[in-house]
């Protein structure tokens, strides 16, 4: 049963250390995205003829 | 609102309609957008931290600190989410993706962290409030201002009121308030939040700038670094591991994990951000870009605000006094512990109280708009028995929902005595199992749904032509992680979460297995809240729609691509949109009432609901109108005079040209009475190359020196370089709209005095809407209007009006 509680730690360990790291790199790409999305302007509307 | 019909009168008057109100929905910018989430995201604030050190001990501020750093992969997922969904939510991402199951479970816990938004939202304010009292008081009473008499009600000490007898009182109190403001169902404006958010703003610059002064005046304490070994679990942090573990030492031996536990103890730093899939359904166009901007906004401002003063209430409020005096009420802690004055402190601690009553006493209604709101979405989807759905006698309002929401939150205020912690702990378990739930849908999402996606949550890689949701699935891991850990540390937030939630989703599935029986045709029915309005006649005011609105017919929910091409093109703020489905019904019906379910059908439903979703899509406004008629055409026409419209927009027929349409409505034209006006018919074809006809009196006719001088500046212009493609309308355009320019500068006078000249040398016939129109001329009944496309050039907008 301990052994078991240990490996499950380790699992979940695992899992938030790799999410972590993935996690800062979304926080990173999509922040750079979203700041120049927010202090860019709209485009023109488009209009034909 | 159904009112029966007249009956008699020619068939082509007495035309009836059926109008959807629920899509009249106020499109806000993304800053207010972004207000109202910060009202429920920014509330945390007030009291994450103290619930977070409580649990995990001195360190806390850097896992707040983490957690709203998280929140913005956290936010990135939700964007996506709804660049897929305008309206639905996690209700709906999670039954897209996982089926009704997990989606009844889905909103469980999401109802579970609603109704846990009210108490903690509602007592922590009264925390605040009590608080502020009882320093008052002390501070009254050292200066000898307090009278013997109210020292002798208090057996001769100082002054002094229960907190949290206080917090329960005032948390009841505000729940009632917005338990009967939302019966009567008056709505949040996002003007009021706009406004909370700019003195929370204000309190907020006020809080970090003379925390900065404080900082550099009288130095500050050192935030242990989160490491294990600095990691102080409390008793109740610990949860059900308690019992395993009897050693205090317990993060040292976990390493890791220890820091997972301490994470989720301060995860409900970010509660609120679901709200963001609330708003985005209301975001004006453009909508992904705005939901964008509002999104970055929230995160950053809720990073600054609950992240940096988390830090601050360490750095700053000595260790003896912050968790055992200031503990629920940090915020006010901090401005106690500022450098300066007593009375300023006093004061800016006044001013911090106030703005935690508004922004906690907000997140109090936002709560029961919420859940009352999710609760009508599942209903639609018959998980709830319609006798919730029953409209309020009076006020119209889905108020029994409303009524249950409200008694578990008083219940929840009652149980938990006015402990924040208590209610705290209880919050993270709905907040990380909603979040949790919405990531691992829309990673299953990626590979199950084909529809549209306006973006996705970076970064994404592809092998073997699979791709990787690389960002998703690190988020989905750090929530899922959190949250199994959570279940383990949190055990009465594990008791009543599960229990709470299983009780809701019996309820569900009961109602659910219940409701198809009874239900199996009116399925559809649910899919979109429409207000049905039956009327003798299509009138403008009705619709509440100006003169020179575009008509866009609609029959086939499969091809709207005309009413995009309409939405793209028209300014609603300028021109209104009606989009407007014929129902055909059989000889004879007119004369007697049509049941709601004939007109209004399953069709027109599912129809408006996809209409509705475009529209949305764009962030602009439609009004819906359904007319029963008997023949199509004459429909199209007597709605088009009725409602004084400009311009009607079809899409291309299946069985007929552009032509023939054209003709078509031109011979209903001529057989409608007067009075009646012009318009123009612009047919899309699926290619997005667009048809223009004029229905009725239309094109001036010009003098031949006129048409000799355009004709004159044609031939020379297209002899200049690159205007070799020039048409003759191009002219007139330009023409005009400098002539529009100078009427609307300093040339106003002059071109009045040489038009006055003109006048009475030209025939022109005053239109009834008040446009002067030089010389109708009818389409010829019987004979074929041209299509005008050699001489259109591009497609031109549908905007007419003069």
């Amino acid at each position: 049963m301990d052994l078991l509680a240990r490996i499950g730690i380790r699992i979940l360990e695992s899992m938030f250390a790799v999410g972590a790291v993935g996690s800062f790199v979304v926080l990173i790409l999509s922040g750079i995205e979203d700041i120049e999305t927010l202090l860019g302007s709209d485009e023109p509307t488009h209009t034909d003829g | 609102m159904v009112s029966p019909s007249q009956p008699g009168g020619a068939l082509s008057n007495r035309v009836r309609i059926v109008v959807a109100t629920s899509v009249m929905l106020t499109f806000i910018s993304y800053w207010r957008a972004a207000a109202i989430v910060l009202n429920d995201l920014g509330s945390s604030a007030f009291y994450a931290g103290g619930i977070a050190e409580q649990a995990v001990g001195k360190s806390a501020p850097w896992f707040i600190v983490s957690v709203m750093l998280f929140s913005f992969a956290v936010r990135a997922v939700y964007v996506e989410s709804c660049s897929m969904f305008v309206r639905g939510g996690v209700y709906r991402v999670v039954k897209e993706a996982l089926g009704g199951t997990l989606a009844k479970m889905s909103v469980s816990a999401l109802m579970f962290d609603y109704i846990l938004t009210g108490p903690i939202s509602g007592v922590s304010a009264g925390q605040y409030i009590a608080g502020l009292i009882n320093e008052t008081m002390a501070t009254a009473d050292a200066h000898g201002w307090v009278p013997r008499a109210v020292h002798m009600m208090f057996k001769g000490g100082t002054p002094q009121v229960n907190v949290n007898g206080t917090a329960v009182a005032f948390a009841l109190a505000v729940t009632l308030y917005f338990w009967w403001q939302n019966t009567k169902g008056i709505q949040e404006s996002s003007e009021k939040a706009l406004r909370v958010m700019q003195i929370t703003t204000v309190m907020v610059v006020l809080l970090l700038a003379w925390s900065a002064l404080t900082l550099v005046k009288s130095g500050y304490q050192p935030v242990p670094l989160p490491t294990p070994g600095n990691l102080k679990f409390s008793q109740e942090a610990l949860g059900f591991l308690k019992h395993t573990y009897h050693d205090q030492d317990l993060a040292k031996m976990f390493g890791l994990f220890g820091i997972l536990i301490a994470f989720g103890h301060s995860v409900l730093a970010m509660s609120g951000e679901e709200s963001l899939a609330q708003v985005n359904r209301e975001l004006a166009h453009p909508k992904l870009k705005n939901l964008k901007r509002a999104a970055i906004i929230i995160a950053i401002y809720s990073f600054v605000f609950t992240g940096l003063t988390a830090l601050l209430f360490v750095m700053i409020i000595p260790d003896s006094v912050r968790i055992p005096v200031y503990k629920d009420n940090l915020i006010a802690g901090l401005a106690m512990y500022m450098w300066g004055p007593q009375v300023l402190r006093l004061l800016f601690r006044a001013f911090v109280v106030v703005v935690g009553f508004l922004i906690l006493s907000g997140a109090v209604n936002t709560a029961i708009i919420g859940s009352n709101g999710v609760l009508n979405r599942v209903s639609e989807d018959g998980v709830l028995p319609d006798w919730f759905r029953q409209p309020h006698p009076r006020f119209g309002t889905t108020y029994r929902i409303i009524n249950l929401v409200v008694f578990f939150q008083l219940f929840t205020i009652l149980a938990s005595r006015g402990n924040v912690y208590v209610l705290g702990e209880a919050y993270a378990f709905g907040v990380i199992w909603s979040f949790t739930f919405n990531s691992l849908a829309m990673l299953v999402l990626r590979y199950k749904y084909k529809g549209e996606r306006g973006w996705k949550v970076p970064p994404n890689f592809r092998i073997a032509g699979r791709e990787i949701p690389v960002g998703l699935a690190s988020v989905f891991l750090v929530l899922f992680s959190t949250a199994i850990v959570n279940l383990f540390t949190k055990s009465l937030a594990t008791k009543a979460g599960v229990g709470f939630a299983a009780a809701f989703f019996l309820v569900f599935s009961i109602s659910e297995r219940t409701n198809r029986r009874k239900h199996a045709l009116a399925e559809q029915q649910m899919q979109e809240h429409f207000q049905l309005l039956q009327s003798d006649t299509v009138e403008r005011k009705e619709l509440g729609i100006r003169p020179g609105n575009v008509m866009v017919t609609v029959r086939d929910y499969n091809t709207l691509s005309h009413m995009k091409w309409a939405l793209e093109r028209l300014d609603t703020a300028e021109q209104d949109i009606v989009v407007m489905s014929a129902r055909i019904s059989q000889f004879g019906t007119a004369a007697y009432d049509l049941s709601t379910e004939q007109i209004f059908s399953d069709y027109e439903q599912r129809l408006f609901t996809r209409a509705v979703s475009v529209a949305e899509n764009f962030g602009k406004h439609i009004s819906l109108l359904v007319v029963p008629a008997r023949d199509v055409w004459s429909a199209i026409v007597q709605t088009a005079v009725n409602l004084e419209s400009s311009a009607v927009v079809s899409g291309l027929s299946s069985k007929m040209t552009a032509q023939e349409q054209a003709f078509e409505l031109g011979r209903a034209w001529e057989a409608t009475p007067e009075p009646k006006r012009q318009f123009v018919l612009q047919i899309v074809h699926p290619d997005l190359k667009v048809d223009t006809f004029h229905i009725g009196p239309h094109t001036p006719s010009l003098k031949t020196e006129d048409v000799h001088l355009v004709h004159r500046l044609w031939l020379n212009i297209t002899r200049e370089q690159g205007l070799d493609n020039l048409h003759h309308h191009d002219i007139l355009t330009e023409a005009l709209t400098r002539f529009a320019r100078e009427y609307a500068g300093h040339d106003r006078e002059d071109i009045l005095r040489e038009l006055r000249k003109t006048a009475g040398k030209t025939d022109t016939t005053r239109h009834p809407v008040g446009e002067v129109l030089p010389e109708s001329r009818t389409l010829p009944p019987g004979e074929k209007p041209a299509s005008k496309k050699g001489d259109e050039g591009p497609p031109s907008p549908p905007v007419v009006s003069p």
